[in-house]
């Protein structure tokens, strides 16, 4: 224990000085005081709340859940308490829980996130934003809608003047290129980008002849995306310099370390935490030991050491070295 | 409406023994560690399988069939049928394998209402009940139980159901829609005859197949007969936080939200959840037309 409580994990995130470099996903650890009686939310990097739009929604109509091969859709719809109940029912608890939180934001508009920003964006006890450029559940105001860079970068800039906390775009997968997006989000003025958001995903039930889902689609996530969402935090975090907060699929301490090891400088638990509600602390106490284990000291000697990966080096027997050579 | 949802923890359980129940279905006994509080009938726990004894990513919520204190925790039974890939890969632990148990969740059934308990259960929604029973029968509580299904092979376990009412001193009625067992007709139509036998005020608590809790609200409703039924619905985390099991709320229960202080865990103004508010609802709360 001694030997891995040495280890560094404190990151930045633009003016946010984060104990370690693991978060919980929106939507999938409350407004943050939902699991704190089986979490040290304080000991956590950080607690991303459910997103937060203008007004209450209540959601989409069911199924919203459909477990997949590895994974799940869910079709939620940002469900969540508004604005005026955020405020005046979830912040004073949320400071009360010693926790770094950074608040999800949800809006339909430029305008609308404006709102927000100018509401919330000075209030004490939040450290940062976390824009939800991403849900693939709502008829407006979805990934599909804020998925164009020049919108992204435009919307920025006019959000960036109303906060000094940090602020994060949260980005969609279902694009042609994350890397578009990530350097608007750079160019806008956020201090990091969240790769990645679920995948649109679908399920079909052949004895109901409907969708799985009470809409045609959900957003996957769980193992069976790791492995797309780390290529996009790859990508991400190749395209430019602020930091990337990876998501997507990490269940365990090894998934966040591949994470890391790619370029991102954070990274979120997600639907590991409906699983397991300590999924994320597991992961930090984790995290903490194998990079005891390889001899790293600080988390930032760990970032990004695979973000030029080749092919993996394996040490191969001399007969094959020697056919290699010949052939 | 009670505002507290009881302290849930996620502990590891042991299988201490698994056997046939009649009718395709399985009973499961867990030890539990101490850790977690004992449920309640009418509330229920999510189990989760380790990945290298099911390809299932999500827990499975699971009423609990019975609770018997034992020197450190608890011995918890399920009733449950192997169809799908979680509970299949259930119904493959040996003894001493090891399940994940988190609980307990959601708020059972208000056993400690005033009147005649009438427990109505369909098919396999026979487990609360027969913890409920287990429950009332401690109280030195008498309850008619009834109990019915579509033919003799969907009554799970009815010997030994039967076997429990006797030793509680509830008396059981059964029906079949073939008339294979008992009574012939709906469990409804049995309620009826049974309700006009006993004194009043009765209170209804049911579980079945949500077509039959449907009935069983609209009967209580007409007569004035508070009902309670334990509903079911997928879900991904069980404690509220994932927002995937809404139950549309009645006009009745969307003014009930404005009126009374409701966590927000429970669910929003046109949505209950079935985790957190539920499993078990008052008839009057729910939009029965909208309830698949």
């Amino acid at each position: 224990m001694t030997i891995s409580r040495a280890v560094d994990l404190r990151v930045r995130i633009g003016p946010m000085a984060l104990a370690n470099p693991v978060l919980t996903g929106s939507g999938t650890f409350g407004y943050g005081d939902e699991l704190a009686h089986v979490v040290d939310v304080a000991a956590l990097g950080g607690v991303v709340t459910k997103t937060v739009t203008l007004k209450a929604r209540a959601g989409n109509p069911p199924r919203r859940i459909a477990e997949t091969a590895g994974g799940m859709l869910n079709s939620i719809g940002l469900e969540n308490v508004g604005l005026e109940a955020f405020v005046r029912e979830k912040l004073p608890r949320l400071r009360g829980l010693g926790a770094t939180v950074i608040a999800s934001l949800g809006g339909e508009t430029p305008r609308e996130l404006e709102r927000l920003l100018e509401a919330l964006g000075g209030e004490a006890g939040i450290a940062g934003f976390e824009i939800n450029f991403s849900c693939p559940n709502v008829a407006r105001g979805g990934a599909a809608y804020w998925a164009v860079p020049r919108r992204l970068e435009r919307t920025l800039q006019r959000l960036r003047p109303l906060t000094r906390a940090a602020l994060i775009a949260k980005l969609s997968p279902d694009v042609t290129s994350v890397a578009d997006l990530a350097v608007a989000c750079e160019r806008g003025g956020a201090d990091a980008v969240t790769a990645v958001n679920t995948f649109v995903g679908m399920a079909v039930d052949l004895e109901q002849m409907g969708s799985r889902l009470g809409r045609a689609t959900g957003g996957l996530s769980g193992p069976a995306i790791k492995p797309l969402a780390l290529a996009r935090c790859h990508e991400a975090a190749r395209a430019v310099r602020i930091p990337v907060i990876g998501s997507g699929g990490i269940m365990s301490a090894r998934d966040a370390l591949e994470f890391i090891a790619v370029g991102a400088t954070a990274v979120q638990v997600g639907t590991a935490s409906f699983i397991r509600p300590r999924a994320a602390h597991d992961v930090l106490v984790g995290l903490r030991r194998l990079l005891a284990e390889r001899g790293i000291a600080r988390i930032a000697d760990w970032r990004g050491v695979l973000a030029e990966a080749g092919p993996a080096r394996r040490e191969r027997p001399a007969a094959a070295r020697r056919r290699t050579s010949h052939g | 409406m009670a505002v507290l949802t009881g302290a849930w923890a996620q502990v590891s359980a042991r299988v201490l023994r698994q056997r046939e129940h009649g009718a395709g279905h399985r009973w499961l006994d867990l030890e539990v560690p101490g850790g977690i509080d004992p449920p309640a009938p009418g509330q229920f726990v999510q189990l989760l399988l380790a990945a290298s004894a099911s390809a299932a990513l999500l827990p499975r919520p699971m009423s609990v069939a019975a609770c018997r204190r034992r020197p450190r925790g608890w011995e918890l039974g399920f009733l449950y049928a192997p169809i799908g890939t979680g509970t299949l890969a259930l119904a493959a632990l040996e003894t001493g394998a090891h399940v994940g148990v988190l609980g307990p969740l959601g708020r059972g059934f208000p056993l400690d209402r005033p009147g005649t308990p009438v427990l109505v259960a369909g098919g396999r929604g026979v487990a609360p009940l027969l913890f409920a029973a287990d429950a009332l029968g401690r109280a030195r509580r008498r309850c008619e139980f009834l109990f019915g299904a579509r033919g003799r092979a969907q009554l799970v376990g009815l010997a030994q159901a039967r076997a429990r009412l006797a030793r509680l001193g509830g008396r059981m009625h059964v029906c079949t829609d073939d008339g294979s067992v008992g009574w012939k007709g709906h469990v409804v139509a049995l309620l009826e005859r049974v309700a006009a036998q006993l004194e009043g005020p009765l209170v209804v608590h049911a579980c079945g197949p949500h077509a039959m809790l449907k009935a069983v609200a609209r009967w209580g409703l007409a007569r004035g007969v508070p009902s309670f039924l334990a509903m079911e619905s997928i879900m991904a985390c069980g404690t509220g936080v994932c927002r995937g099991c809404p139950l549309p709320r009645s006009a009745r229960g969307r003014a009930a939200f404005r009126r009374e202080v409701v966590p927000s865990l429970y669910g929003n103004e046109e949505w209950a959840m079935c985790c957190t508010e539920g499993p078990v609802f008052e008839a009057a709360a729910l939009d029965w037309e909208g309830i698949e």
